[in-house]
């Protein structure tokens, strides 16, 4: 949380950097404890991984004498900006804590489609990904109709447990 | 409860990414900014879909989504700005204009 503040706030880039990485490593420890493993994963795997590291070296090629003599210009501008802002995180607020989020859920459960405790995280993830898109790719481009549909979906080993258990 | 808490953080979280991300001069911490904001909108949708959908798991799918997005972005934007800074020697943003000529 203080470290959002030293991206925006740090003169020097490469502090802004190392800020943001610790930015993003809080938001993926975040992540592991609202129970998101494979969000996490792929949190620390791109993120860190991958983008603060692009971000470290792009602010490290750059980095000639031309930052020191950019000195910070308070202008009013800024002033409006920082103004601005801090309405829209207030009135965020104002409204995250309005809604009742108990009322909400209630209408919400019922409607879900209670699936096996078997299945892990992942597993659903990769399930509602091939499921989702790559059939109805294949069906396009295969050009069969509703019927052929019906019958492609008993033939997928990972589809047929679900759709047995729907049925 | 932490459902109010994780909400509160993303709002903070994209607050301070769109006032960095208005006030920076420099096109490195703009670009830096924008992440902040894209992983306040991640935030929010892990957190709704641990919330309300805990067995389908649809938000988490389009954060996936959103992390490739900001990978591509991170890999086009900073290739962008280090062209500019070899033809123009500055990463300002009020000098790219390059195809103004």
């Amino acid at each position: 949380i203080l470290g959002s503040l030293g991206v925006v706030l740090f003169m020097n880039p490469i502090f802004s950097a190392f800020s943001l990485g610790l930015v993003l490593v809080c938001i993926s420890l975040f992540y592991i404890l609202s129970n998101s493993h494979f969000v996490a994963a792929s949190q620390l795997l791109i993120y860190v991984g991958a983008i603060n590291v692009l971000i470290i070296f792009v602010v490290v090629f750059m980095n000639g004498s031309k930052y020191y003599q950019d000195f910070r210009l308070w202008t009013v501008g800024d002033g409006i900006t920082l103004m601005v802002c801090t309405s829209i995180f207030v009135s965020l607020i104002t409204t995250i804590l309005d809604t009742s989020w108990r009322e909400i859920i209630w209408t919400t459960r019922p409607n879900q489609i209670i699936e096996q405790d078997l299945i892990s995280t992942s597993q659903q993830i990769g399930i509602h990904l091939v499921e989702g898109y790559v059939i109805g790719e294949l069906c396009q481009l295969l050009d069969v109709g509703l019927v052929g549909y019906q019958l492609m979906i008993p033939s997928l080993p990972f589809a047929s447990q679900l759709v047995n258990h729907q049925g | 409860m932490i459902f109010e808490h994780a909400l509160v953080l993303s709002a903070y979280l994209f607050s301070i990414g769109i006032y960095g991300l208005i006030t920076s001069r420099n096109m490195v911490r703009a670009l830096m900014c924008l992440e902040l904001i894209l992983n306040a909108v991640n935030i929010n949708l892990v957190t709704f879909s641990d919330f309300f959908d805990s067995r389908q798991l649809k938000g988490n799918i389009f954060s996936i989504f959103v992390i490739a997005i900001a990978a591509a972005e991170a890999a086009i934007g900073p290739a962008i700005v280090s062209s500019i800074y070899r033809n123009r020697k500055s990463t300002r943003i009020n000098q790219s204009n390059l195809l103004n000529k």
